[in-house]
């Protein structure tokens, strides 16, 4: 131990207290909390900063298919750094990708508000009833994640399709004379949606709804509030940190949702997630896709902040 | 106190002059339960009561857990249907009509604060669900944490207010609406014991105050002593005995009131003497003949038991000149209390007997000792024959 | 194109990763998914001791992807004319030895030709096999709607009047910009190859007057659609759509599948056997294309894939029903009707795609 890791302060009595700072720092505690912060460097960062510095080049028929931005010359001496910001440019005077951006967030919007819908009274049901009652809606909410997601979606288009189990079925009632149309529909997509994504609702919403005095329905009930002003004064407020939470599960990925769109919507359902494969695949633009990508993740990332924060702000009243 | 069983009996006199007796009038009842049954699947928690309680009581339900006291409270609230018999409040029925239509409010064991709202807006919630608005509520809620003496606090979140705060938010939110009737589970239960005895006070003077029907359920017998103008002593779903605290304590109607509240000695005999006014019973367990100066109704040789309460027995070292009520025995235990001793006495049929007496002055507490042979003894009217 | 593709991708990345050591044992393809005999494989391990790693891919954007960003590992690929073109210029892919094919005398020389307009005196590649794009349709749901003709045009799909009457049992088409649009700009009689503004308008106005007729436009949906009866017409690859009745066929539910190459001409195309230039078993690739050239081999998987190979010696081996089939190896005169898509710049690509999406969304 050298003298010069060690320091003289004061404690809280005003005493002089030899303090040896290397053996004060908590490394079990410090790899512990680093671990999260490896993994948002590791899956996060680092794969953004990737994709942004690719949005800052051009593209170019070469291998990797865009240009460097650093180009340097030993000989010659000299080093260029280029930063084409032309993407940026061109996304912002084109009003398509806005309108993609757009209609994007709307079905995104629609499908987390349906999402919610159904998931509140499975989550309400799942907090109210009593242990082994409980694990077996837990589990029937849980169980549709241990078969493929794409199966799970080419089980709705069979249920969905002209001549599938509910048209066949309605038919058969005598309730419709003529298949209705759900396939390749907005509306399609947006079942896709909220199936998918159900358990992203469910779950925040359960723990939100678990932790809920339900004596608190009663005074509220025993203070005059009616049932459904007791939902929207006390359960739904109290569950709000559960909703967020499942709201933004359910919303980012839908914004940028490729698979369910490109199976089960219409031709004419404009989002993001097919523009960037158009950009990346099609027009072989990998700059203007990453552009495309980035302006993406800003537009989500922004109000998400926010929304932290205010919460950050709540929590420490 | 010496334990949680027994009652200091200044306490008891006390609450007795606030009282208003308005169940010995010929009022009409406010509330009326008549023959309330409610079962659980084959679990009875309430067996066919039937109760009256008068404007302006302080009625405390007391029972051990699971007799049945919080369902009654429930049913009178409205969270629970009976499933046989009717409520009626104030004269009218409560069959179907729901929680928020009841001239009730309730005062919730857990408080069940709204922990999103803050003090303010918790007690204003039942005003404005009445469609209250704006500067009326501001006045009322503002009077009402004053009542309560936390016009300070009003803007404060429930999980920054201690225990005693929050029960207090929780009465006030109660009683904002003006029931007629407001029913208080465990009222004190969350609260340390020295908060405890600083606030049953209060609610007693709220009460009268502002003239609310109080009816509260306690498992804290020393609470249902202090607070209530009538106790209901329930078990099994069953009110075994109602009757103003003293009442119950002095003449307990059966073995399982008379040691639920309080402690009591109980001699087990057969009765000889059953004369309207006087009963003799010959306790082979006392070894000595008991008599106390009340009538009962029972066949001649019939089993009983006679109570005294410990407080009520004298000790002395010579046998006194009585005839009756006087047992033999030597001391196997003796507790300094501080104001009181408590005496261990062991009989010559080997029953142990509890005796508690005052230290009115420094010596007292000293003047028997282990293993010395007294004679305790007690008046005809300190104790009861309970046939039950 | 869907997630699948891009798992397939991923998948074959990580097995790729770790069988990537250099070893002339070893033989890593990249073809199109059911695009084999699966014994021929086997069949080449056997007789060349070579391990061969055989990875499959569903669409050439995802090949494209692959190559373009480097280093894939992969020692054979079989990517389309038009898109081997592009990816020259990139340089991505080495120069075949001819030298070494025993058996490159079998191959077609009329169709070799047609390929050199890919590939300049087809120095990077090797045909695999070839197909059209055309009509595949529901023989009885059709002529029910439109009567009795023939339904080896466009019009069942251009003409405003016709798509009217089949629009309430399905149209699907292609998602495939430069391939449809090249057919829709021949249509309307300009170069299909075409990359001025005004063509491209006509081409897209062929499209615009009928859009709204269309069930979908997907690149593979089509195939069990036709084959199930949700769809009566659907513009596609000629393999598929065959798969298309043969699954209808065994389904035996009365749906009656038949293939047309639409007499306005179409699109030729070509799958290309290459080389990337940094493969890491060149030797065994050549190896594989040699095989590939042989007549059995050839012929295994024309009867097995349903589309043409452009081997000689294949044709007298060759199933009745595959060497008979209009269909799969079209008469001379059809022949002489279909035309190859070129490359396009980037710049137009970019335009075809906006075109293409304000088709497909009716913007």
């Amino acid at each position: 131990m050298s003298t010069s890791k060690i320091a003289w302060i004061n404690d809280s009595y005003g005493k002089m207290t030899k303090y040896n700072f290397f053996s004060r720092v908590n490394w079990g505690r410090f790899s512990v909390v680093s671990v999260p912060y490896l993994w948002l460097a590791i899956f996060f960062f680092i794969p953004f900063v990737v994709v942004f510095k690719i949005s800052l080049s051009e593209a170019a028929i070469a291998v990797p298919p865009y240009t460097p931005i650093l180009d340097w010359n030993l000989e010659e001496a000299y080093v260029t750094l280029k930063l084409s910001l032309s993407n940026y440019l061109f996304l912002l005077e084109d009003d398509f990708y806005l309108s993609a951006y757009l209609s994007s967030i709307k079905v995104a919007a629609i499908s987390t508000f349906f999402t919610l819908l159904v998931a509140f009274p499975i989550a309400y049901l799942m907090a109210r009833s009593e242990g082994s009652m409980r694990a077996l809606l837990l589990a029937l909410v849980i169980l549709p994640f241990w078969t493929s997601f794409l199966l799970r979606v080419y089980a709705w288009m069979g249920l969905l399709k002209k001549n599938g189990l509910i048209n066949e079925t309605l038919m058969s009632m005598g309730l419709i004379d003529q298949p209705l149309i759900m396939m390749q529909t907005d509306f399609a997509v947006y079942i896709g949606i909220v199936y998918t994504y159900l358990p992203f609702m469910v779950l925040p919403l359960y723990s939100a709804l678990e932790k809920m005095d339900m004596t608190l329905l009663e005074a509220a009930e025993d203070l005059g509030a009616r049932p459904y002003q007791s939902f929207f004064l006390i359960t739904l407020p109290l569950a709000m940190p559960g909703v967020i939470a499942g709201c933004l599960l359910v919303f980012i990925p839908a914004v940028g949702e490729f698979v369910i769109p490109a199976l089960l919507g219409g031709s004419d359902t404009l989002m993001i997630g097919r523009v960037l494969w158009d950009e990346f695949f099609l027009n072989r633009d990998w700059p203007m896709a990453s552009a495309v990508a980035v302006v993406m993740l800003i537009i989500l990332v922004l109000p998400i902040m926010l929304i932290r924060n205010s919460q950050g702000k709540e929590g420490a009243v | 106190m010496t334990s949680p069983q027994h009652i200091d009996p200044s306490q008891i006199s006390e609450q007795a002059t606030i009282k208003v007796p308005n169940w010995k009038s010929d009022a009409k009842p406010f509330v009326q339960i008549e023959n309330i049954t409610k079962k659980f699947d084959d679990f009875t928690a309430v067996d066919n009561i039937s109760l009256d309680i008068y404007k302006n009581e302080l009625f405390c339900l007391l029972g051990g857990s699971g007799s049945g006291k919080s369902t009654l409270l429930r049913m009178l609230a409205g969270f629970e249907a009976p499933t046989s018999g009717r409520i009626l409040i104030d004269g009218v029925d409560m069959a179907g009509i729901q929680p928020w239509n009841r001239p009730v409010n309730m005062m919730f064991q857990s408080y069940a604060l709204f922990p999103h709202l803050t003090v303010a807006e918790n007690v204003a919630f039942g005003l404005k669900r009445e469609g209250v608005r704006g500067a009326e509520v501001k006045k009322r809620v503002a009077e009402m944490l004053d009542l309560v003496q936390l016009g300070h606090l009003g803007k404060r979140k429930p999980n920054q207010l201690s225990g005693g705060q929050r029960q207090r938010v929780a009465l006030a939110r109660s009683l904002i609406k003006r029931p007629k009737l407001l029913l208080l589970d465990e009222p004190l239960g969350a609260l340390d014991k020295k908060l405890r005895e600083e606030t049953q006070f209060e609610l007693i003077n709220i009460q009268d105050e502002l003239g609310v029907t109080f009816v509260v359920v306690t498992h804290d017998q020393e609470e249902a002593m202090t607070l209530a103008s009538r106790i209901g002593v329930m078990n099994h779903g069953v009110i075994v005995q109602t009757d103003e605290p003293q009442d119950v304590y002095e003449y307990p109607n059966s073995r399982f009131v008379a040691e639920f509240i309080g402690s009591v000695n109980l001699f087990e005999g057969q009765v000889t003497v059953d004369e309207p006014d006087t009963v003799c019973v010959t306790s082979p367990e006392a070894g000595a003949e008991l008599c106390v100066n009340h009538g009962i109704s029972c066949a001649p040789n019939q089993d009983v038991h006679v109570a005294v309460r410990p407080e009520k027995i004298r000790v002395t070292e010579n046998r006194p000149d009585q005839k009756y009520n006087c047992v033999q025995g030597t001391i196997l235990d003796i507790a300094y209390m501080g104001s009181l001793s408590v005496f261990k006495v062991k009989l010559a049929s080997g029953k142990e007997v509890r005796v508690t007496q005052p230290n009115t002055n420094r010596e007292s507490g000293g003047r028997f000792t282990w293993d010395d042979n007294v004679y305790l003894s007690w008046d005809m009217d300190s104790c009861v024959v309970l046939t039950s | 194109m869907t997630i699948k593709k891009a798992l397939t991708l991923s998948v074959c990345s990580v097995l790729l990763a770790g069988n990537a050591v250099a070893s002339d044992k070893v033989l890593n393809i990249y073809n199109w998914s059911d695009y084999i005999e699966p014994e021929a494989v086997s069949r080449f391990e056997k007789e060349t001791g070579i391990k061969v790693n055989y990875d499959v891919y569903d669409s050439n954007e995802v090949l494209e992807a692959k190559l373009m960003a480097g280093g894939s590992g992969y020692d054979l690929v079989v990517p389309t004319g038009a898109f081997l073109e592009r990816q020259l210029q990139a340089g991505i892919y080495s120069k075949i030895d001819k030298s070494k094919l025993t058996n490159l005398a079998n191959l077609d020389a009329a169709l070799v030709e047609k390929i050199s307009k890919h590939d300049e005196g087809n120095l990077h590649n090797v045909p695999y096999a070839w197909g059209t794009i055309g009509l595949g349709y529901n023989v009885d749901a059709v002529k029910a709607r439109l009567g009795d003709m023939e339904f080896d045009t466009l019009d069942l799909i251009f003409n405003p009047e016709v798509t009217a009457k089949l629009k309430d049992c399905g149209i699907g088409v292609l998602d495939s910009p430069a391939e449809v649009m090249s057919i829709a700009q021949n249509y309307a009689g300009v170069d299909p190859n075409s990359e001025s503004k005004a063509d491209l308008k006509k081409g897209a106005e062929v499209l615009e007057k009928v859009r709204g007729d269309y069930k979908y436009f997907h690149s593979g949906k089509y195939i069990s659609d036709l084959a199930n009866g949700d769809v009566c017409v659907a513009l596609g690859y000629n393999g598929d759509i065959l798969q298309a009745q043969s699954r209808a066929e065994e389904a035996g539910q009365g749906v009656n599948i038949s293939y047309a190459i639409p007499k306005e001409g179409t699109l030729i195309w070509f799958d290309l056997m290459a080389i990337p230039a940094d493969a890491p078993h060149p030797e065994a690739a050549h190896k594989f294309i040699d095989y590939v050239l042989k007549g059995e081999t050839a012929a295994g998987i024309s009867n097995y894939v349903y589309y043409a190979v452009p081997n000689k010696a294949a044709e007298p081996l060759l199933n009745e029903d595959v060497i008979s089939n209009p269909g799969i190896y079209p008469s001379d005169a059809v022949k002489a009707k279909l035309f190859a898509q070129k490359a396009h710049t980037a710049r137009f690509d970019r335009l075809l795609t906006r075109t293409w999406v304000n088709i497909k969304t009716g913007r």
